[in-house]
């Protein structure tokens, strides 16, 4: 599904990615962690094609297509999703109109017709039902006035509207309530499926109690310096991250 | 300092004189101020940034009435709008393409006719005195032509919206179209005034529109301005308001390769409110200005001024806001905004939001803002798969959405949002 | 409504207060004849032994004002000053060069104490290095050789006139041109003294440099030039203070300040104006017409902060020229008028290089029969990318008398700048001060806190020392004024 040799990225003049390497399967969930100023947050950024985020060096094969070749709303067509830690709020767009471009969007690009209102109504109402979110996105902005816990519901919401091949999710987790965090967690397992990804980029494993990775990587300075399974995560909030900087040669 | 003002006499002497004997004294005393009033410059606080050197270059003629309806004219503009009908080309009343208002308590019908009839006696005939102080007043008077007269009588409610569309065609025309709109006490009305010319159409459009609006009683105008070819539109609208009326206008400007837009509102009665909405989004090298004046003369009223523009190519954008609130308007609450975007190098804003305050138990406030579309927002459109261009559409739908939104109808909305999609190349 | 009655009486009793700095020095002064012509010029020029290409200049500057007419542009009315009327040069004479505080006028120190800012308990308590300018002449200027140890110059305009004409000649007139305004050329023409500042490259300089005007001597006006260079990655925080006696006729004063920051540079100007602001009925005070401007070179900020509460008519605008890529310029301000008072200030913020930032905080307080207008251009330049300003401006009124008005102009030619502009004007919240009144506080105190705490983002962006007498000043204006 994904496939990142050697990557190397910067944001203005200053090296962030050093040479990261990641193979991940269809179906497979994988879950990055690593202290602040790692690198995170930069990975999900440069996966989705950020213009800030210069590339330079390294690959990116995803489902057989060079990814960097493609620009940001190219790789969401392709099946690409993100799941922004700080989503934007975006005043005078409503959420449905900004949905139906998207899924439209998809649909030209599989050389599909576009959605009709019924349809697309029917499907807003079983995806918002998943992160109960229903009947309070029609007449509301893109975000605006919505809580923490709502905007993340929201990206999961789309999400399930979108049906990506490899959803990376940044932080989801970060500033949520435990019920929040039940409900974007039942929305990510509902949708986990035998062709469909997950890269789940978080700083703290009690997300992962409730999304369970089959892998998990630990990312410092750049790099992929330690991987291994959810056994890991446990061990790194016994821990916490300077035990994986030490032995790290 | 030497005086370098242009002298206008070469650009208007050619022009035809005001016909109408009912407005011969308002003409006359227009006439007087052209040659006693300067021209404005830049060096004219009000026309700092919209001076009128470019229009007087080219002395412009009076076009003859035109026989028939021209061919390029569509009646009816807006698709699915059922109104009311006054047509007008070149500041000449088409009969056979009216279709006036025929009802108990309305009186609509053309201007001059209404002059004739004597419905706007001595004094009554301007209402602004804008004739003796301004050269653009003046200018209009000296050569007012034909235009709508609509009066309501107290209580009475215009079933439909009536459409006021004015066509220019011609070259180095010069067209004064004159409006007067009377509303009595609880009555209401929604009125459209739509300008559009031929491709090929050159010359000045010098529109006058004076409105009443009695107490209890409720106006909305949308004023839409479509003209291609090379037109300096300048509209002057007066409105005064009794106790407990509402006025709403929308300024939409479409298109209009120079324009500058007066609009002075006062209150004179408690409990009124007044709302002025505006979107300019001129491109190429247009030039758009809109001055505004919200004068709080008496207690207790409230207004909402909204103003958003997008200033493509080589373009600029003038917003002159101005709210005063006197002495005696205590508990005014007053409210404007301004919000630009420069979308291009090269084009630019100049924006004047203001306050003058006499009064202190009063709520005022103005905000104004020139910046660009929101890069996050651009850059989560596109990673759900909105293309570029299609976000960029998404965004500025969104941003002159809650104007659009205000309109008198939704027809006449969604006409102008497509056409400034199909100018814009949004779609 | 018996609440209003009292707080009319209050209002009357606080607003008839009389001025606490109105008193006069009585001491010799040396006063040119009336009037304005090449030979007052050329009198001003010798009698302070000036280089021939000042007097050049100066001559240009009054042919240039000659050919000019005062701004109408202002929202203010007064009676137009009578610029033959004036005596253009008044010198206490104390011929003698001062070497020591001790040699001051025992009269001059009087006066200095009475305004509160002696100079030994200047020194001692602040370190603050005072530069007095009383009708023009500069008296004194304090800590000068500790100051001079560093390279850096502070003293009086006439002594730099001497002493280092080169940076004089290089800089003067490069910030305000003669021709830049009315006032401003006046100034060229005719100004006597006012302080002159260097801070050499690099240079953090270790103490506030404070220069305090009055004008002391009656018909007189005050027109003192002061010229500040920070050169390259150097430092500097300048106070400057105000007064005047108190006089039934108008005094003029028509000051042209000139700040030139180089490359990394960074300028402090901090000004607390209390000129006479005339009587109740709007009898004398001062016309205060002045022109206060900056460059800012690469990387370099200006920051202007004042407390205006001073003068009969105000017509001031600070202004930062952002030259310089990433250069910055501020400008915090709280205007009071009272009375009959008319101010119409603001600030010109120009921006040309690329990622320019600046910041305008206004706040005008208006009570009394008073106005008080802001008026700012933010210009972006096509070239200033990525040029960002935010301006706040607030108003709050004291009475339904007086009148509070905004002008800002904004004019915007890059594509990639952004500017915010937001304005409110208010009523002093009846509920604030009923709250304060409820826990005991008095109402003079309480509309002085709140007036304070309505200032304080500017209050707070004074030194010290200033912000002190800033909030006396404040409470002083505006005591009990409430509407």
């Amino acid at each position: 599904m994904l496939t990142i040799k050697n990557l190397h990225a910067q944001v203005d003049q200053t090296a962030i990615l050093k040479g990261l390497d990641l193979e991940i399967a269809p179906g497979e969930v994988h879950a990055i962690m690593g202290p602040n100023g790692s690198g995170k947050s930069t990975l999900a950024s440069v996966l989705a094609g950020r213009e800030d985020y210069e590339v330079t060096q390294g690959s990116v094969d995803f489902d057989g297509s060079d990814l960097l070749d493609m620009d940001a709303s190219d790789r969401a067509r392709e099946g690409l999703f993100l799941a922004f830690q700080y989503p934007v709020e975006i005043p005078g767009v409503s959420n449905l109109n900004f949905m139906k471009a998207a899924i439209n969007a998809q649909r030209e690009h599989r050389g599909m017709e576009a959605i009709s209102a019924k349809d697309f109504l029917a499907l807003v109402k079983e995806k918002s039902a998943l992160v109960e979110l229903a009947g309070r996105l029609r007449d509301r902005s893109v975000n605006e006035g919505f809580s923490g816990g709502e905007k993340k519901r929201n990206e999961i919401f789309q999400m399930a509207m979108l049906e990506p091949k490899l959803a990376i999710l940044d932080e989801t987790d970060s500033g949520l309530d435990i019920d929040a965090l039940r409900i974007v967690s039942q929305g990510v397992n509902a949708m986990r499926e035998a062709g469909r990804s997950f890269l789940v980029i978080t700083h703290y494993q009690r997300l992962l109690d409730h999304i369970v990775p089959d892998h998990v990587h630990v990312l410092s300075d750049g790099k992929i310096v330690k991987s291994g399974t959810k056994d890991l995560a446990m061990e790194l909030e016994e821990k916490g991250y300077d035990w994986i900087k030490e032995p790290a040669v | 300092m030497a005086d370098t003002t242009p002298t206008s006499k070469a650009f208007w002497e050619g022009l035809t004189p005001s016909v109408s004997s009912g407005l011969a004294s308002v003409a006359e005393a227009g006439r007087a101020a052209l040659d006693r009033l300067p021209v404005p410059t830049r060096r004219s606080e009000r026309w700092k940034y919209s001076p009128l050197t470019a229009m007087l270059a080219q002395p412009l003629n009076s076009p003859e009435a035109p026989h028939g309806i021209p061919e390029d004219v569509h009646v009816q503009p807006i698709p699915g709008l059922d109104a009311y009908r006054v047509v007008l080309v070149n500041g000449h009343v088409v009969t056979e393409a009216c279709d006036f208002p025929v009802a108990e308590g309305v009186i609509c019908m053309p201007l001059f006719q209404a002059l004739d009839e004597g419905r706007l006696q001595g004094g009554d005939a301007d209402w602004s005195g804008y004739h003796e102080r301004e050269w653009v007043g003046a200018l209009h008077a000296a050569h007012a032509q034909d235009g709508v007269y609509l009066e309501l009588e107290e209580g009475v409610t215009l079933d439909r919206p009536l459409l006021v569309h004015h066509h220019v065609t011609g070259s180095n025309v010069a067209v004064c179209p004159r409006h007067r709109i009377v509303m009595g006490d609880q009555s209401s009305a929604e009125v459209l005034v739509w300008h559009s010319s031929s491709s090929e159409a050159t010359g000045m459009v010098n529109a006058l529109l004076e409105g009443h609006v009695g107490r209890g009683a409720r106006l909305g105008l949308d004023k839409v301005q479509n003209e291609q070819g090379k037109i300096f539109h300048l509209a002057h609208e007066h409105v005064t308001q009794a106790s407990d009326s509402t006025f709403r206008v929308h300024s939409m400007t479409v298109q209009g390769h120079w324009v500058r837009n007066e609009l002075n509102v006062a209150q004179k009665g408690r409990g009124a409110h007044t709302i002025m909405h505006g979107v300019y989004l001129p491109k190429d090298q247009e030039h758009v200005d809109n001055h505004t004046t919200m004068d709080h003369t008496v207690p207790n009223c409230t207004s909402s001024e909204l103003y958003k523009g997008i200033l493509y190519d080589r373009s600029t954008g003038v917003f002159n806001g101005k709210v005063f609130v006197r002495q005696e308007a205590q508990q005014t609450n007053a409210y404007q905004q301004n919000a630009n975007i420069v979308a291009d190098q090269g084009a630019s804003i100049n924006a004047k939001p203001e306050l003058e305050i006499y009064a202190d138990d009063v709520k005022c406030s103005h905000g104004c803002t020139v910046g660009q579309f929101d890069d996050e927002a651009l850059f989560y459109l596109k990673s759900r798969g909105i293309g570029e261009r299609a976000a960029r559409a998404l965004m500025v739908q969104a941003f002159i959405g809650d104007v659009l939104a205000g309109m008198g109808s939704e027809e006449v909305a969604a006409e102008v949002e497509t056409l400034l999609s199909e100018r814009h190349g949004w779609m | 409504m018996k609440m209003a009655n009292e707080e009319d009486k209050i209002l009357e009793e606080v607003t008839g207060k009389a001025y606490e700095f109105g008193f006069t020095t009585d001491i010799d002064s040396d006063k040119a004849p009336v009037g304005l012509n090449e030979d007052i010029i050329r009198l001003i020029s010798s009698k302070k032994n000036e280089p021939s290409w000042l007097l050049d200049w100066r001559l240009k500057a009054y042919e240039t004002w000659k050919g000019m007419t005062e701004p109408e542009w202002p929202h203010l009315s007064y009676a137009k000053p009578d610029f033959q009327a004036i005596s253009y040069y008044a010198a206490p004479k104390a011929k003698k060069e001062l070497t020591s505080m001790d040699e001051v006028d025992p009269e001059l120190r009087k006066t200095m104490e009475k305004l509160g800012i002696s100079l030994e308990e200047q020194k001692r308590l602040s370190g603050v290095a005072v530069d007095f300018v009383m009708d023009s002449v500069s008296v004194a200027t304090s800590f000068k050789d500790k100051l001079a140890e560093l390279g850096i110059i502070f003293c009086s305009m006439s002594e730099a006139v001497q002493e280092h004409p080169d940076l004089v000649q290089k800089y003067l007139g490069s910030v305000v041109p003669v021709r830049d305004n009315f006032y401003g050329a006046l100034n060229s023409a005719v100004f006597t003294d006012g302080s002159f500042c260097y801070i050499p490259k690099g240079v953090r300089c270790p103490m506030e440099l404070s220069t305090y005007f009055r004008i002391n001597e009656a018909g007189t006006g005050q027109f003192e030039r002061t010229l500040l260079v920070a050169d390259e990655a150097s430092y500097v925080s300048y106070l400057e203070g105000c007064t005047a006696p108190q006089r039934d006729e108008n005094q003029l004063h028509a000051a042209v300040v000139e700040l030139v920051a180089l490359d990394d540079a960074e300028i402090k100007y901090s000004t607390v104006q209390n000129w006479y602001p005339g009587d109740a009925e709007g009898k004398g005070g001062v016309f205060n017409f002045v022109t206060k401007r900056g460059i800012a070179h690469e990387r370099s900020k200006i920051s202007w902060t004042q407390v205006e509460t001073g003068s009969a008519v105000t017509w001031k605008y600070p202004s930062c020229i952002l030259k310089g890529n990433d250069s910055v310029g501020e400008f915090y301000s709280v205007a009071v008028t009272n009375n009959m008072q008319q101010a119409d200030t603001g600030t010109k913020m120009i921006h040309l290089g690329k990622r320019t930032r600046s910041t305008i905080i206004s706040k005008g307080i208006s009570a009394g029969k008073s106005q008080n207008s802001y008026r700012g251009l933010v210009q972006i330049m096509p070239n200033a990318d990525k040029a960002r300003n935010f301006s706040q401006c607030d108003s709050l009124l004291m009475t339904d008398q007086c009148g509070a008005h905004t002008f800002p102009y904004i004019e915007t030619k890059n594509p990639t700048a952004k500017v915010e502009h937001e304005a409110t004007t208010s009523k002093i919240g009846e509920d604030q001060i009923f709250y304060c009144l409820q826990r005991g506080i008095d109402e003079e105190q309480a509309i002085s806190l709140i007036v304070n705490g309505y200032a304080k983002e500017v209050l707070n962006k004074l030194p010290m020392e200033f912000a002190v007498e800033a909030q006396k000043l404040l409470a002083i204006s505006l005591e009990g004024s409430v509407g």
